[in-house]
């Protein structure tokens, strides 16, 4: 394992750090921002609801069931397993919900995203979507280089995927 | 033998996908059946309300008072009781309300609002009943506690014999049958053309109060200021 890393020319080695930041930076958004939603399940299901998007059974069972998915998918990316994979996840999510506040955006609505809790209508003055999708589009970035990089140090994959025969540092999934 | 390691590893790796992939199922599956757990249980009991409890009689278009009527000041409160920002509200600012109203400085008219969901419907109608009944101030902290609850119908129920005792027919009817449900559509129709446009919203003495800059010490010293007057 150490032998591959020192062979691995230095810009390799500075792209597998900047992956480790990026999957502890997004990990750790993705476990907060579940981890506040966990708690009230009732404001949760208001967030959701207050995006008009879906009948309200469903909507009932997205408020309930997204952030324990954050919650895993944050925990997958801390830990640094199936890298790739969990930060495909990541970013699929992140587009869908771009594109809820875009249409919550484009529809007038005066909503909370809802993204680290709370959540809901608020007046019309106090919206934020122009904030709200800047960091989600800063989120979207960190989730692409993981899916292009996901090779990272500190990660649970490298004990799972190296390749002892060949040169490459690791294989990925 | 490396043919042999690499099916090997091969096979780690879709073991190790199916383990990520029951994971999340898991973890997703078992947090929606927690959730519902969470909703649907019964109410814990609610902080105790010494304030003065006599039966309140409904009137279309006019919000439920709670406290004493001789206070001098008036304390207008718009909430949903499924509204998280009125639940934080609650929890910062109700203890100083409700300590003004046991003091008899201050009362409240409560208008809840019903726009957020089937709860809040259910929710409101049973604050009428029990206002009605004569237990509204216990009943309406009882509702904050427990704002994470999905707000049924025996869970309504069961709230009044936490707070108030053991419910009675008429109660638990009123509860049932919403009984108050038309009155709690014409409140909603006040407070629209009050221009109320989000809960919270609170009035002391019919002066809007920027609830995103108040604190306990402000609001405390506006009630203050409003008994004096």
């Amino acid at each position: 394992m150490s032998s591959t890393i020192v062979t691995e020319p230095r810009l390799a080695a500075a792209a597998s750090w900047v992956s480790t930041g990026a999957r502890l930076v997004l990990g750790a958004v993705f476990v907060v921002a579940g981890g506040l939603k966990v708690i009230d399940p009732q404001s949760s299901v208001t967030a959701v609801r207050a995006y008009r998007l879906l009948p309200a059974s469903v909507a009932t069972i997205v408020g309930w069931g997204l952030p324990f998915a954050e919650i895993a998918l944050g925990i997958l990316l801390i830990a640094g397993v199936a890298t790739r994979v969990a930060a495909a996840a990541s970013a699929v999510l992140l587009i869908v919900f771009m594109a809820a506040l875009a249409s919550a955006a484009a529809r007038g609505l005066s909503i909370d995203c809802g993204c680290f809790g709370g959540g809901g209508d608020v007046a019309p003055g106090q919206t934020a979507y122009g904030i709200e999708i800047v960091r989600d589009v800063g989120l979207l970035l960190l989730a692409a280089w993981l899916v292009w990089h996901p090779s990272s140090r500190l990660a649970l994959d490298r004990f799972m995927s190296a390749e002892p025969q060949a040169g490459k540092s690791s294989e990925h999934f | 033998m490396a043919a042999e390691q690499a099916a090997a590893r091969k096979r780690d790796r879709r073991i190790l996908f199916m383990m990520i992939a029951v994971f999340l199922v898991v973890v997703v599956a078992g947090g929606i059946a927690f959730q519902a757990w969470r909703t649907s249980r019964a109410p814990s009991a609610a902080p105790s309300a010494a304030v003065s409890a006599s039966p309140v009689t409904l009137t279309d278009g006019h919000p439920i008072p709670l406290g004493s009527a001789e206070a001098p000041v008036t304390i207008t409160l718009y909430e949903d009781f499924h509204c998280p920002h009125c639940a934080d509200f609650e929890q910062q600012f109700g203890p100083i309300i409700t300590k003004a109203q046991e003091a008899g400085t201050a009362r409240v008219e409560l208008y809840p609002m019903a726009f957020i969901d089937e709860g809040s419907l259910t929710a409101a109608n049973a604050m009428a009943c029990a206002a009605e009944a004569g237990f509204g101030q216990a009943y309406y902290l009882g509702l904050f506690a427990n704002h994470t609850l999905q707000w049924s119908d025996p869970q309504l129920i069961d709230l009044a014999a936490k707070v108030a005792g053991a419910p009675s027919e008429a109660f638990r009817t009123c509860v049932m049958r919403r009984a108050h449900a038309d009155w709690v559509t014409s409140v909603n129709a006040a407070a629209d053309t009050n221009g109320v446009d989000q809960t919270p919203t609170m009035l002391i003495n019919g002066k809007n109060v920027d609830i995103a800059t108040l604190t306990a010490e402000s609001l405390q010293t506006m009630i203050s200021n409003a008994a004096e007057k």
